[in-house]
């Protein structure tokens, strides 16, 4: 049975996939038809080419690298926590992660070296996700993990403003700042991509984690009578998913909600069992942010993380409303 | 033969003192004692899920615990909550399908755990929609879906309604006649003259153990539980 219904599962969404990273390449300032789209991308047209590969493909690649890892990020929080709310921007990972970031370019540390940015941003990632999981606990209710996630929220929001506010800081670090507290993929290059690239290697890993997820997500004693080595698959889980935060964090800055949004909906629609939910979270996931890039860059340029916050906070408000029933 | 189970000198600090106990093979032990006399923690701490003070030990098959790797346990002991909790709607067929996850998810036994424990007809009912007693049965079939030789259940009975409750303990002596150890916390002291060993915990210490006739005397149970009774063979009665 559930063969049966893995495939079209995942299948739709790497078509999804497919298809909205074609709209992507095409759709903009200079739209190309398929035809000239295909030209581009076998670099049969200088023109075309240009347009996709050096301008759209990255922006294209970093978007489904953030989508991937926001997603898995999220189910990965909400496995940890035995709670379906749970989610790397509602508990502060993203902020500990814009934060790091923030404190880089405050700091003027960005232009000494490509890999400044993205390492504060694991850095200040990881430095959260230790203070939800001393303030939350394992298996926290839903009111404890908000609070705990708005303190948070609120302290590295005081940590940036600090930095926003500071005498030394320049007029092009507060712009460069401003990109990271509403997560966009503006201008995205190359490097960009090279940076996000570690989502895929942490992906993989987690990929042979949905099993002993499963077990987890009913309980650490439970998991831990069944079999399972709880504390290294926390470990594992909790480095993983704060890395993927963190990395998306680092090059889009923060980006609302898709760790919440996408799980949530691929619970409702295919079960609750982590073998199919992590890959289908990575290739959902990315479809995702395509998509809403896509909807951003239709409607204006609304900036990524505008639009995701758009979708996701009237969906967390009714799932809150839902859940109170 | 080895103890299926052994508690050696275990202390959990607060809340069980310097505890020893046997369980053999084929055994069905009754954990009884007030609330917060430590029947779950010792539960815990014999199913390894609680860290024991040293120099106390617990042993399954004389094998001490921290020298069975977290996989082989999950084949050679199973161990049932108090509380069951579900979070997420996975469906009865699949969490009791989580006992054979130390067997590499093999299924064997898991449409009989269902069959047995009254489950195959909402098998695919999600598991957050049940009703306590439901949840429970869920929870028992998975352990009995491990095949572990060693069970540990805390409070198996308390959710049940009087049918299911005999039908767990029919379960349970098949179970100890087929080899199995199993030891259970229960309250209701009627149900534990028909065991073969109880263990009487009070305040973290182990108060008294060995056959129900014997051990659940009325000075016993006024001293324990501050109440009185009348103990004919086989019936205890609160007066």
């Amino acid at each position: 049975m559930s063969a049966v219904r893995r495939v079209p599962a995942l299948a739709l969404a790497v078509a999804a996939l497919l298809g909205l990273a074609a709209l992507s390449l095409a759709v903009g300032d200079a739209r190309l038809s398929p035809s000239q789209l295909l030209d581009g991308l076998l670099r049969r047209d200088e023109f075309a080419a240009t347009i996709v590969w050096s301008i759209r493909m990255p922006r294209l690649l970093v978007a489904t690298l953030v989508g991937a890892a926001l997603s898995a990020s999220g189910l990965v929080m909400q496995a940890y926590f035995r709670n379906a709310l749970a989610s790397p921007g509602l508990l502060g990972v993203s902020a500990g992660g814009a934060a790091g970031a923030v404190v880089a370019i405050g700091c003027g540390l960005a232009a000494v070296s490509l890999l400044t940015v993205p390492l504060f941003a694991v850095a200040g990632a990881l430095a959260a996700t230790g203070a939800v999981i001393l303030l939350a606990r394992r298996g926290a209710s839903t009111e404890r993990l908000l609070l705990a996630g708005v303190a948070l929220n609120a302290l590295l929001g005081a940590v940036t403003s600090y930095v926003l506010s500071a005498h030394t800081i320049t007029y092009e670090r507060n712009a460069q700042i401003l990109f990271w507290l509403i997560g966009g993929l503006e201008d995205r290059t190359w490097e960009h991509v090279w940076m996000a690239a570690p989502v895929l290697p942490a992906a993989l890993l987690l990929l042979p984690l949905g099993r002993p997820m499963d077990l987890l997500s009913l309980g650490a004693e439970e998991a831990q009578s069944l079999g399972v080595d709880v504390r290294r698959l926390r470990c594992r889980l909790l480095a993983l998913s704060t890395v993927l935060t963190a990395l998306a964090t680092a090059v889009a800055g923060t980006v609302g909600f898709v760790g919440l949004v996408v799980p949530h909906i691929l619970r409702l629609l295919v079960g609750p069992e982590h073998r199919r939910l992590v890959p289908l979270s990575l290739v959902a996931g990315a479809a995702f942010v395509v998509g809403c890039d896509l909807l951003g860059r239709a409607s204006g340029d609304l900036r990524l993380g505008i639009v995701t916050a758009l979708i996701g906070g009237p969906y967390f408000l009714w799932l809150l409303r839902r859940d109170e029933r | 033969m080895n103890p299926a189970l052994s508690l050696e000198n275990v202390s959990v600090p607060g809340r069980l003192r310097a505890l020893s106990l046997a369980v053999s093979p084929g055994r069905l032990v009754g954990l009884v004692g007030p609330n917060g006399s430590g029947k779950s923690t010792l539960l815990a701490a014999a199913a390894g899920l609680l860290p024991v003070a040293a120099p106390g030990v617990v042993r399954w098959g004389g094998e001490a615990l921290e020298r069975i790797p977290a996989l082989e346990r999950g084949r050679r002991a199973a161990w049932v909550p108090q509380e069951a909790r579900f979070d997420f709607g996975f469906s009865v067929r699949s969490v009791v399908g989580q006992a054979r996850y130390a067997h590499g998810d093999d299924a064997a036994g898991v449409e009989e755990a269902l069959a047995r424990f009254g489950l195959a007809a909402i098998a695919e009912r999600p598991v957050d929609r049940l009703s306590g007693g439901e949840r429970h049965r869920v929870l028992l079939a998975r352990a009995w879906a491990t095949g572990a030789a060693l069970q540990l259940w805390d409070e198996p009975l308390a959710a049940l309604d009087p049918r299911h409750a005999l039908e767990t303990l029919m379960l349970a002596r098949e179970m100890t006649r087929a080899g199995r150890a199993l030891v259970f916390s229960l309250h209701d002291l009627r149900v534990a003259h028909c065991l073969d060993e109880v263990v009487v915990l009070h305040e973290g210490r182990l108060r008294a153990s060995g056959p129900p006739d014997v051990v659940l005397t009325p000075e016993l149970l006024r001293e324990v539980f501050g109440v009185t009774a009348r103990v004919e063979p086989g019936l205890t009665l609160f007066l």
